[in-house]
């Protein structure tokens, strides 16, 4: 996920730094996916790729690197990130056909493969992928579903801990290793330096899985939970899921005002400007912190593993949002869709994406997590997301679970309205859940 | 009676097959569970409190927008100094677009550096910020004096627009006569009105009841469901959760709802146009 939407600036970053991207992109057009294979001719094709509005950067940065390597003329077609299968439904249900390749939520990838949406590249990637230099967190959740292969993983999204070293300085303050610590230290800001309207955490709690889910995510990793278990049962009424929602609801009152309001768009630059000492947010904020077009706070962060819970004392961080390409089932030229999808995601493009600011694009290969270039490009975040993405928590992504995660959503609301108490809440969210799965 | 079929009767049935199937939206009419969806509203607390948040928000608002808009167009009626630009300027929350307009209020209403709790903070009004549109009532209050500054100026030019064909000599054969301006307005201008006036109102009346931008702009529906109005919830079934059946099954008894608490009015403008003046 990309800070530009988050600071409302989408044109703030694109022209200087898409023309550094696309340097590098320029490289990776020689490598592509293609080995020491040529790259396919593809002159007088035109591909439309479909990317969420975070990803706009980086798309251009695919789509013209694609173009010097193959002589095709790629198209990037930017939506809102909650309107993905909409957009893609209506385009392909209407005959439009206007997209070739997806951009789409892991989380969504069940209801766009029973829908029909993209197309199945089981047998594709069984000719010419080797799955195993994914990330194998990723693998599975991002591409499979029904029994067969979708897609490939693009933006491996996770969230980390970001602190502001010089609010937590000031209050000789440690970053929070248990999420009782997390409260006490945004307490402890907020009552302090309120007045001066600054607050001691950024919590997203605006009612949509992307924003409220997200926190509540991390809070379940810490607390050593889970959404599903082996079988696929939802866990949501257990202990740890309770106490999950309760620390948002405790956490709340001394959150930048007010967690009910607060999506990306109000909480990163209330991070960025330094009047929040800590946000939970994904890990490519790491590298656009530095950057003094959008950070007030260069050199006055970290970042750290997500907090404990509990009896809990292994860190465990959500896969929280994450994106992977596929051919939409009205290409009107899956072979070369196919090629995009490809070359989107390989490591070289990868790698050029996540050590350029403003692309939202995050690790995806064991190679490119563990590259020198991104471990120059953003050392803290390199080890943060090391560990943050080695067994983290996947999110439910079947048929069912554009139902499932907006009802849960939902519930959170009402804890954070106080609508509803956390052990409630949680109840009727299993409830719904049984009823979903079909339990 | 082909663009009748077209564009009325089509989408109709449409909507009434949806609303007892089990539809996503790439695979509509999966299975027919008959009243599945119906059965399921039933028991859905979250649609019936939208549909009963819509009431409360759509009978009142247009008719403080119609008090607000008819005052509005009697001043400018009564020969107002600048009326000619100050119509041009009380256009322009009408030609905002609605994403603007929730935008602006945002920014006016956020409780971190927005400028009311900005003002009523340096005035000493308030010692902390209210956050207007994460708490109740303020939150749907807020919506209300959005819709309210958005939609006044369209009820003050239609009604301004029916003030000028005013018959001039009827009231000023009443001035001759003695009557007072309150007077002509409460004995000549309304009745004559009545059925412009009517019109107007039930106009604005199914507007709010289809209101859907300001609420996803300004509260998403929050805090909790406190701000989810109708529409909103019938767009979260459909695009946010992707079940079209149950959407439709949303819609019809939505618009049989609307169709009730319009009718009365519309009764009400033929019976004004049948004894106007």
């Amino acid at each position: 996920m990309s800070l530009l939407r988050s600071m409302g600036l989408p044109g703030s970053l694109t022209r200087r730094r898409f023309l550094a991207g696309s340097a590098a992109a320029g490289a990776v057009a020689g490598l592509g996916p293609w080995g020491a294979r040529a790259a396919p001719n593809l002159s007088g094709v035109t591909l439309n790729l479909m990317v969420i509005q975070p990803h706009v950067v980086g798309g251009r940065m695919v789509g013209e690197a694609f173009e010097k390597a193959t002589g095709a003329k790629v198209n990037v077609i930017a939506v809102p990130n909650d309107q993905i299968l909409e957009k893609v439904t209506l385009d392909v249900q209407s005959g439009a056909n206007v997209f070739d390749v997806v951009d789409y939520w892991y989380g969504l990838l069940g209801a766009f493969a029973h829908d029909g949406m993209i197309v199945d590249v089981t047998d594709r990637i069984a000719k010419e992928i080797d799955g195993s230099a994914f990330l194998p967190i990723l693998w599975d959740p991002y591409t499979l579903a029904e029994g067969k292969r979708w897609g490939l993983p693009y933006d491996g999204d996770s969230h980390v801990l970001f602190y502001n070293t010089e609010i937590l300085g000031r209050h000789g303050l440690k970053p929070p290793e248990t999420w009782d610590e997390y409260l006490a230290t945004a307490k402890t800001v907020t009552e302090a330096q309120k007045g001066n309207g600054i607050f001691g955490t950024v919590m997203l709690g605006r009612k949509e899985p992307f924003q409220i889910g997200c926190s509540y995510a991390n809070r379940l990793c810490g607390f050593g939970g889970a959404f599903l278990d082996a079988n696929g049962k939802p866990l949501l009424d257990s202990d740890v899921s309770i106490a999950s929602a309760q620390a948002m609801l405790d956490v709340a009152p001394y959150a930048f005002p007010t967690p009910l309001e607060t999506g990306f768009e109000q909480g990163l630059p209330a991070f960025l400007s330094g009047k929040a000492a800590m946000i939970e947010f994904w890990t490519d904020l790491g590298v656009n912190a530095q950057d003094p077009k959008v950070s007030q706070i260069i050199d006055k962060w970290d970042v750290t593993q997500m907090p404990v819970g509990g009896s809990n004392t292994k860190h465990r961080a959500s896969l929280n949002a994450g994106f992977g390409l596929a051919i939409s089932a009205g290409s009107k030229n899956p072979d070369a869709a196919w090629e995009l999808v490809k070359f989107g995601c390989s490591p070289a493009m990868n790698l050029s994406q996540m050590v350029t600011p403003g692309t939202g694009i995050d690790p995806v290969y064991k190679s490119t997590l563990e590259s020198e270039q991104y471990k120059k490009a953003a050392p803290k975040v390199q080890a943060a997301a090391q560990q943050a993405l080695n067994g983290a928590l996947v999110w439910p992504n079947g048929a069912q679970a554009a139902k499932m995660l907006q009802g849960w959503a939902d519930q959170l609301a009402l804890v954070l309205d106080k609508s509803k108490t956390p052990e409630k809440a949680m109840r009727d969210t299993q409830a719904m859940w049984v009823e979903l799965l079909g339990g | 009676m082909v663009g009748l079929a077209v564009f009325a009767v089509y989408p109709f049935i449409d909507v009434l097959a949806l609303s007892f199937s089990k539809s996503s939206l790439g695979r509509p009419f999966q299975k027919w569970p008959v009243a599945a969806n119906y059965l399921a509203l039933a028991r859905d607390e979250t649609f019936r409190a939208a549909l009963v948040r819509t009431m409360i928000f759509a009978i009142p608002v247009p008719l403080i927008e119609m008090t607000l808009g008819f005052s509005v167009a009697l001043l400018l009626h009564s020969s107002l100094r600048g009326a000619g630009w100050i119509r041009g300027v009380i256009l322009l929350p009408l030609m905002t677009p609605p994403m603007m307009v929730a935008t602006a209020w945002k920014l006016i209403l956020a409780p971190a550096g927005g400028l009311l709790d900005g003002v009523l903070l340096r005035t000493g009004l308030l010692d902390q910020p209210i956050s207007f549109l994460g708490t109740m009532p303020w939150a749907f209050l807020s919506v209300a004096v959005a819709d309210i500054w958005q939609w006044t100026p369209f009820v003050a030019i239609l009604s301004y627009a029916a003030l000028q064909g005013l018959p001039e000599d009827v009231v000023e054969a009443a001035r001759v006569d003695g009557a007072s301006s309150s007077n002509i307005l409460w004995h000549i201008t309304l009745p004559i009105l009545a059925p412009t006036l009517l019109a107007i109102l039930l106009l604005r009346v199914v507007i709010a009841f289809k209101l859907f931008d300001l609420v996803y702009g300004l509260t998403f529906g929050g805090p909790g469901f406190d701000t989810t109005v109708a529409a909103f919830q019938v767009w979260r079934t459909a695009l946010a959760q992707f079940d079209i059946g149950l959407a439709s099954a949303q819609t019809i008894i939505f618009a049989i709802l609307v169709s009730l608490v319009t009718l009365p009015l519309t009764w009400l403008h033929r019976y004004s146009e049948a004894h106007a003046g």
